[in-house]
C-alpha cells in the first residue's frame, strides 16, 4: 500500500520539481527565497485544509463544512481576543474547542441518523457560515494578535514558520492512523463498513471521532490563516471547498475510504501551492488558478490510475475510486 | 400549464411530503403575516417570492434529475455561469435574436452537463468529485472568457417574462415556466419509459442493468436534462436580473439541494416528487422573504438556510426509517450505505 501512495504522487512531485527548477532558471522571481517562502506558507495552509478533509475521507465520508467551521473559528478567535480582550492563548484554545464541537455535531448527526456526510455538512456548513456572518455583520476583526501574525508571516529565509504546525499535524495524523486503535478503526470502517461492523469495531464512535478531528484540524487551519491574512474575517473558508478535496485526492486518498496518506496530502499541498504561485508569477488570472485546480483533480486521479495499472495492482484495491456503480450520492 | 385535478391528486396523494409542505407554507405565511403585518401577503411581496421560487424550483429539478439516478450535480452554478455568460454575450455583444440565444443557451447547458456525464462514465469517478471539479472549471472559465464584464439585457420579451404579470399582479410569468418544467418532469417520470429507467437506475443500478436497462445511456440522459434545466434557470434568472455577469450561479448550489431534498427527493436515488420540489421552493423563498420582512439583518440569512436543509434531511430520514423499516437492511450494505463514494 505504501508503494501505491508513492506511485500516486511521485510523478506529480517530480514534474513539479522539474518545472520549478526550469522556472527558477527562466524567471528571476520564482527562485527567490521570498517566493519560496510564499509557496511554503501556502503549502502549510493547504496541507492543513486537506488533512481536515482527509480524516473524513478515510472513513468513506466527506465534510463540506471545513470552510464553515474555519470561518466560525476565525471570528471566535478574532472576537474573543479583539473585543472580549481574552488572552490570546485562551482565545485560541476556545477557538479550537469550538471547531472540535462543530465537528462533533456533524459526527453525531451523521452517525446517529445514519445519514450521508455530504448533505448534513452542506447544511451545517451553511449554518456555521451563517452564524459567523450574523455575529459579525460581515465586518472582519482587524485587531489581530501579534503572535499569530509572527507565526503566519514569520520566516527564516525561505522557511515559513507555518510549516512547523503543518508538518507536526501531518506526522501526528499519519501516526494516529497507523498506531492508534481509533485510527485503525476509522480506516477499517472506511475500507469496508460491513466487515468492520461484523468485527465489532465501534463504527459510530469512529465516525464521531473522524468528524470531530476534522473540525479540530479545520480550526487549526483557521488559526494559522488568521496571521497570514492579518484579519479575522467570516469570509475565511468560503473558498476552501475545492482545495479541501483537491489536496487529499491528489495526495492519493481513495474516495471510497480506507486509507489516509498524510504524507501524500502534504506533497499535494506543495504541488498545488507551487502551481498557484507559478500562475501568479506568470501573471495568469486567478480564475485560471481555479480552473487549474479542477483540472488537476482529474489529472491526479487519472495519473494515479495509470500508475496503478502499469505497476502491479496490489490486492484488496480492486475497486479504486470507481464505486460509481452501486452507491448513492 | 395547469395540472388536471385528478393528476394533481395522484401526485399529492402519493407524496405525504407535499401535503406537509402545503401546511408548512400556510404556517409560514400566517406566521409572517401576524408578525410582520399584511405587507407579507401584499401582491408586491408575493410577486417577488414566486419570482425567486420559480427559478429555485427549476434549480431543484435540475438537481433532482441527477439525484434520482443516485448521483448529484454540484456544478449547477458552474453551468449557470457558463450559460449566463453566453446569454449575455449573444444578446448584448453579438446582437443575436432572442430565440437563437435561448436555444444556444439550452444546447450549451446540455453539452456542459453531457461532458460531465461522459467524464463520470469513462473515469468511473463518483459524480460528486466530477461535478465538483467541473464546478471550478466552468466557474473559472466563464469569468475568464467574459473578463468579469456586465451584460445589460434589454430584450423586451425577457423583461416581460421576468418582470411582467400573469393573470394577477401577484403572479410572475416565470411561475408558468416552472410549472411547465414540473409537468414535463412529471410526464417524464410517470408516463415515459426513460423516466422509469432513471428511477430504476437510481433505486438499484445493478438490478436495472441486469434487467436490460442501458445504464450509461440513462445516466447521460439524466445529465443532459439536468444541464438543460440549468439553462432554463439561467434564462429565468437573467429575465428578472437583466444586468448579468459570470458570477451568476455562485449561490445556486444550496437552493437546488434545499428544493430537491425538502421536496422529498430521496438522496439515495430512485424517488421523485415534482409537486414537492415546486412547493419546497415556494416555502424556501417565503421563509427568506419573511425573514427580511420582520427585519432580520441580511447577514443572518445563511443560518436559516442551513437549518432548513438540516431539518429537511432529518425529517426525511426519520420518515423513511418509520415508513420502510425493511429497506434499512439495504442501507447497511457497504457501498450502498449513505456514503457518497
Amino acid at each position: 500500500m505504501r508503494r501505491l501512495f508513492g506511485t500516486q504522487w511521485a510523478p506529480l512531485l517530480a514534474a513539479t520539481a522539474v518545472a520549478g527548477i526550469v522556472l527558477g532558471l527562466a524567471t528571476k522571481q520564482f527562485g527567490t527565497a521570498f517566493n519560496i517562502y510564499t509557496i511554503l506558507q501556502t503549502t502549510a495552509i493547504y496541507a492543513a485544509i486537506g488533512l481536515s478533509q482527509m480524516v473524513v475521507l478515510a472513513i468513506a465520508d466527506m465534510s463540506l463544512a471545513v470552510g464553515g467551521i474555519a470561518g466560525l473559528v476565525t471570528i471566535a478567535v478574532g472576537g474573543l481576543y479583539g473585543v472580549q480582550h481574552w488572552p490570546i492563548g485562551a482565545a485560541i484554545v476556545a477557538g479550537l474547542a469550538l471547531g472540535l464541537v462543530c465537528g462533533l455535531v456533524n459526527g453525531l448527526i451523521i452517525a446517529e441518523m445514519d445519514l450521508s456526510g455530504f448533505i448534513v455538512t452542506l447544511a451545517t456548513g451553511t449554518a456555521f457560515t451563517g452564524i459567523a456572518y450574523g455575529v459579525t455583520s460581515a465586518i472582519p476583526y482587524s485587531n489581530i494578535p501579534p503572535v499569530l501574525v509572527s507565526l503566519g508571516q514569520g520566516r527564516a529565509s525561505f522557511f515559513s514558520y507555518l510549516l512547523v504546525p503543518a508538518i507536526a499535524m501531518s506526522v501526528a495524523v499519519g501516526a494516529g492512523f497507523r498506531w492508534l486503535p481509533i485510527g485503525r478503526a476509522i480506516l477499517a470502517v472506511g475500507g469496508n463498513r460491513e466487515a468492520a461492523l461484523l468485527a465489532g469495531i465501534p463504527h459510530k464512535r469512529a465516525m464521531l471521532v473522524a468528524h470531530a478531528l476534522s473540525g479540530l484540524i479545520a480550526a487549526i487551519a483557521a488559526v494559522m490563516y488568521i496571521g497570514v491574512l492579518e484579519s479575522a474575517t467570516p469570509a475565511t473558508g468560503s473558498e476552501w471547498l475545492i482545495i479541501s478535496f483537491a489536496v487529499p485526492i491528489i495526495g492519493g486518498t481513495a474516495l471510497v475510504g480506507g486509507d489516509a496518506p498524510a504524507a501524500g496530502c502534504f506533497v499535494a499541498a506543495l504541488v498545488l501551492a507551487a502551481i498557484n504561485d507559478v500562475l501568479i508569477v506568470l501573471n495568469v488570472n486567478t480564475e485560471a488558478v481555479q480552473m487549474a485546480e479542477g483540472l488537476l483533480i482529474f489529472a491526479a486521479v487519472i495519473s494515479g490510475k495509470l500508475a496503478q495499472s502499469v505497476g502491479r495492482a496490489s490486492p484488496g484495491r480492486g475497486r479504486p475510486l470507481s464505486s460509481a456503480g452501486s452507491s448513492g450520492p | 400549464m395547469g395540472v388536471s385535478p385528478a393528476r394533481l391528486r395522484e401526485v399529492l396523494g402519493s407524496q405525504t411530503s407535499a401535503l406537509g409542505l402545503v401546511l408548512l407554507i400556510a404556517l409560514t405565511w400566517t406566521g409572517f403575516t401576524s408578525i410582520g403585518g399584511s405587507g407579507f401577503l401584499g401582491s408586491f411581496n408575493l410577486y417577488s417570492i414566486v419570482q425567486l421560487a420559480a427559478r429555485d424550483a427549476v434549480l431543484g429539478m435540475a438537481q433532482a434529475m441527477l439525484i434520482v439516478v443516485a448521483r448529484m450535480n454540484l456544478a449547477v452554478g458552474g453551468i449557470g455561469a457558463v450559460c449566463t455568460s453566453l446569454l449575455g454575450y449573444l444578446l448584448v455583444v453579438a446582437g443575436a435574436p432572442l430565440w437563437v440565444a435561448v436555444v444556444l443557451v439550452g444546447v450549451v447547458g446540455v453539452l456542459a452537463a453531457l461532458l460531465m456525464g461522459f467524464t463520470e462514465l469513462t473515469t468511473g469517478l463518483s459524480s460528486f468529485i466530477v461535478t465538483l471539479a467541473f464546478l471550478s472549471v466552468y466557474g473559472g472559465a466563464a469569468v475568464l472568457a467574459t473578463g468579469g464584464r456586465q451584460f445589460q439585457i434589454t430584450s423586451p420579451e425577457l423583461q416581460a417574462l421576468g418582470n411582467g404579470t400573469l393573470f394577477s399582479p401577484a403572479i410572475c410569468p416565470l411561475v408558468a415556466v416552472a410549472v411547465a418544467c414540473g409537468v414535463l418532469c412529471w410526464l417524464l417520470y410517470f408516463r415515459n419509459s426513460l423516466g422509469w429507467k432513471m428511477l430504476a437506475v437510481g433505486a438499484n443500478e445493478r438490478a436495472a442493468r441486469a434487467s436490460g436497462v442501458h445504464v450509461g445511456g440513462v445516466v447521460l440522459a439524466a445529465y443532459a436534462l439536468s444541464g438543460l434545466l440549468c439553462g432554463v434557470a439561467t434564462i429565468m434568472n437573467a429575465s428578472y436580473e437583466l444586468n448579468v455577469n459570470a458570477g451568476f450561479g455562485a449561490d445556486w448550489l444550496l437552493p437546488s439541494f434545499i428544493a430537491a431534498v425538502l421536496g422529498g427527493v430521496a438522496l439515495t436515488g430512485g424517488d421523485i416528487s415534482v409537486a414537492g420540489i415546486l412547493l419546497a421552493a415556494l416555502f424556501y423563498d417565503s421563509l427568506q422573504s419573511g425573514l427580511t420582512i420582520i427585519n432580520v439583518p441580511s447577514y443572518w440569512i445563511e443560518l436559516p438556510q442551513g437549518l432548513v436543509l438540516l431539518a429537511a434531511v432529518l425529517i426525511d430520514q426519520a420518515r423513511r426509517r418509520r415508513a420502510r423499516p425493511l429497506e434499512r437492511s439495504r442501507d447497511t450494505e457497504p457501498g450502498t450505505a449513505a456514503v457518497p463514494s
